[in-house]
């Protein structure tokens, strides 16, 4: 399981995230919601160990995490793919990596419940849409069967419907692989319809954590209110709750 | 401010202890026995092998490759560069004196170079694209093409040994001047014409300049207040690169007109072997290349605060 | 564009197809016929020990072009590797590297390159040491400016993430970023190649005679300027056309890989 203990960021004098400390079990999923700086993508970068933390360790099964090899799913998709190779040969990298033989099954498999056709692999990213790379972003954090998977708004560049249908294939992978997967969103419905946690960032601190549902009926703190009462405002949470 | 100062000091002494390091490697491993060479020096005669240990010791050559480096750095900081290997005379005032040839030679390369470089590129950039631009842009190329010794050959060949105008070898009218000046200036004039006409190109290029057009401002006016900055900057870059040109042509040009200088002083003193007489010119003008960047990098903060570090 | 490119083909294709074609020995002694003008059997006449001089002139392409290849790229090499070190390889390896290549450039490369081949020992190895020491320079900056840039590109995060190798990763996500550059800049140094072996053959410090490699011909020619004039020419216009054939072909490069940019 992942284990976040303590962790605090610095960037220049200030702390942009202050003893946060959380975990999660395999099979289980942590939505991370939070206004925009409110620390999220740091968070993730941390958690990773593409920034140094200055305080604090994170652990998976209480070893070093990387050598779980997690998977992130970017916030921005087209530029996690190198504008000069097929995004096929991206896709399978991680394969590669590991020296795993690509598991072309898979892959079809994938792609059919992504809503992606073969033949959009063999382009380039700038040839294909940006609802699409995103998608191929969520295909290639998946192929090599990872423990752990972390997406930073992953379904920004989706359509409602491609929402549900993105969100519905993760959900039923994750079921049946028992992946752990920390998502990071601004969109409070989609985290308290998929997640079965829900923590609340705000300026670099949590300000509470717990069941999704718990949370949803009655938040602990009244930021959390605040946050919960905009998106019944904006109909979000009705909408898929 | 200050820090960015104390940045650019800090970053010149480590270039300069570096290029002693790297001079010190290189004698070091050079074949040849530097105790020998000062031995000679000292008594321009063969001496006994007791004698040659003896300097070997004094000098801290036998201790291992950083003790002889501190014992061979600490007498050219107090500007001591020992004396010849081979003439036993004092290094430093014979540099000073091949100095007293190179400058001259320097400064009127850089005249000629300026001379032709300036009105070409001015009247190429004034119908970029046009035959004008296009035969200044030819001839540069070109220039830039010649070697240097081998343009001062034909320098020669044509006014000295041909039409018998100019005096070609030494130095001992000031006419001698005039042939490797030339020579230098020309290639000079090459590499400047390049840089200038790309620099007046892309100021003339900038975006606000068109709004000074539509409001009326003479054309030279703009010329004179708002072009003229912008090709400064470029213009200090060059000098610090045509430094290096200037002293790399003077070496060659020196060599092929025997003309004395820094550049017979260097190519003698490595042909000869004389140890001392290299790394004082290495010391000497690597002193002088980081001095001078030095001074462009704080030239470029006053005159364009935005810019931060050159390079970097 | 297309015919400066041939242009640089037909003169890399001269360096390795010279001696081949070449009419006569370049090493042939014939005192009796020394310092001969251009004739029918000697196109371009004869040098001081009769030797034919177009001969000379091309199997002075392999030495001259051919040694000015190889250092260009053994520069590349370099350079390339030091940059990327620099750039990926953390604040104290970069400023390390940065003041090394801050020193190297102190000086002029090719006074530098006197000093190293002549202390050194007049030899080709001493040569290529020496110019190639001098000559990694820029490469490094570019490559670590690109490298920097690269660095932080969401695919790199992503390869580093996924486990894939170093070499891996400098071959399919540096790579491709760095060519376009570092070619212009390798045309450059190709150029500025051959002018330093020619300079240092033409100083003695060089290619030894008897070896006809072209700075060290113009060093035998110069004695006899007044007498044969011409003998000392056709070196310097083998220099001359190689070097702005190189230095064209260059800035078509250049402006293509512009032109390039601005379409995307």
């Amino acid at each position: 399981m992942l284990n976040v203990d303590r962790i605090s960021v610095r960037r220049g004098k200030a702390l942009v995230l202050r003893d946060i400390s959380l975990s999660l079990e395999p099979r289980r999923t942590l939505a991370v919601v939070g206004e925009s700086g409110a620390g999220k993508s740091t968070l993730i970068a941390a958690i990773l160990g593409l920034v140094p933390c200055a305080r604090g360790h994170v652990t998976w099964s209480g070893a070093p995490l990387g050598s779980a090899r997690p998977s992130l799913v970017m916030q921005e998709p087209r530029s996690a793919f190198n504008p000069q190779l097929s995004l096929r040969r991206s896709v399978l990298e991680p394969c590669v990596a590991q020296g795993l033989a690509p598991d072309t099954r898979r892959l079809e498999r994938l792609c059919d419940g992504l809503e992606l056709t073969s033949d959009l692999l063999d382009r380039r990213p700038f040839e294909v849409s940006i609802g699409q790379v995103q998608r191929i972003g969520i295909l290639r954090a998946l192929i090599a069967a990872p423990p752990l998977v972390l997406f930073d708004e992953p379904l920004s560049a989706l359509d409602a419907v491609r929402q549900k249908h993105t969100a519905r294939l993760i959900a039923d992978l994750q079921a049946e692989e028992g992946f752990a997967a920390l998502v990071v969103t601004h969109d409070l419905g989609y985290a308290a319809a998929y997640a079965d946690d829900i923590a609340v960032l705000r300026a670099g601190k949590i300000e509470e954590i717990g069941a999704a549902k718990a949370f949803v009926a009655a938040p602990q703190t009244a930021y959390g209110r605040t946050l919960r009462d905009a998106a019944f405002a904006l109909g979000a949470l009705e909408r898929v709750a | 401010m200050i820090r960015f100062f104390i940045g650019l000091f800090l970053r010149a002494t480590v270039v300069l202890a570096g290029t002693a390091l790297a001079t010190f490697a290189l004698l070091w491993h050079a074949p040849g026995d530097p105790a020998l060479a000062v031995a000679l020096a000292r008594y321009r005669a063969v001496v006994p092998d007791a004698v040659i240990d003896q300097i070997r010791a004094e000098a801290g050559f036998d201790t291992g490759f950083w003790t002889a480096f501190v014992h061979w750095l600490a007498p050219m900081l107090r500007g001591d560069f020992g004396q010849s290997a081979v003439t036993g005379r004092d290094v430093g005032p014979d540099l000073l004196t091949a100095l007293s040839y190179t400058t001259p030679l320097a400064l009127l390369g850089l005249l000629i170079g300026l001379a032709i470089s300036i009105p070409l590129a001015l009247v190429a950039t004034k119908r970029p694209g046009q035959w004008m631009d296009r035969i200044s842009v030819a001839l540069a190329s070109i220039g830039a093409a010649i070697p240097s010794y081998w343009l001062g050959l034909l320098l020669i060949l044509l006014f000295a040994v041909q039409l018998g105008w100019l005096p070609a070898m030494g130095a001992r009218t000031a006419a001698h001047i005039i042939l490797p000046a030339l020579t230098l200036g020309l290639g000079v004039a090459a590499s400047l014409t390049r840089i200038l006409r790309s620099g007046l190109l892309e100021a003339r290029g900038q975006a606000f300049l068109p709004a000074f057009h539509r409001r009326g401002v003479g054309a030279h006016a703009v010329e004179r207040d708002h072009i003229a900055p912008h090709a400064a900057i470029p213009v200090i870059t060059v000098f610090g690169l045509e430094l290096a040109f200037l002293l790399e042509g003077a070496v060659m040009v020196e060599v092929i007109f025997a003309r004395p200088g820094l550049g017979t002083f260097l190519v003698g003193a490595i042909e000869a072997r004389d140890f001392p007489k290299v790394q004082a010119v290495v010391i000497v003008a690597a002193t002088l290349f980081v001095t001078v960047n030095l001074l462009i990098d704080l030239l470029y903060r006053v005159l364009d605060p935005r810019i931060g570090e050159r390079n970097a | 564009m297309r015919s400066i490119m041939l242009l640089s083909g037909a003169l890399l294709a001269l360096a390795v197809l010279g001696p081949l074609i070449a009419p006569n020995d370049p090493m042939a002694i014939d005192i009796p016929n020394r310092l001969g003008p251009p004739n029918p059997e000697h196109w371009l006449g004869t040098d001081a020990m009769g030797r034919d001089i177009l001969s000379r002139l091309l199997h002075g392409a392999r030495w001259t072009i051919g040694l000015a290849f190889l250092i260009s790229v053994a520069g590349l090499l370099v350079g390339t590797a030091l940059g990327l070190l620099s750039a990926l390889g953390g604040k104290v390896v970069d400023w390390g590297l940065m003041r090394a290549t801050d020193t190297f450039l102190a000086f002029p490369d090719l006074v530098a390159a006197v000093v190293v081949a002549g202390l050194l020992g007049a030899s080709t190895g001493s040569l290529i040491f020496a110019l190639t020491v001098t000559g990694w320079m820029r490469y490094a900056r570019v490559a670590r400016g690109i490298g920097l840039s690269v660095k932080s590109r969401g695919y790199v995060i992503q390869a580093q993430l996924a486990g894939l190798s170093p070499l891996a990763t400098a071959r399919w996500h540096y790579l491709p970023s760095l060519l376009p550059s570092l070619t212009v800049i390798w045309t450059g140094m190709f150029a500025r190649a051959i002018l330093g072996i020619s300079a240092l053959g033409f100083l003695g410090f060089g290619v030894q005679p008897p070896v006809p490699e072209w700075g060290t011909m113009l060093l035998d020619a110069r004695i006899h300027m007044r007498s044969t004039p011409l003998q000392m020419i056709w070196p310097g216009i083998a220099v001359v056309c190689s070097v702005l054939a190189i230095n064209l072909a260059g800035d078509a490069l250049r402006d293509d890989l512009a032109g390039q940019h601005h379409a995307q």
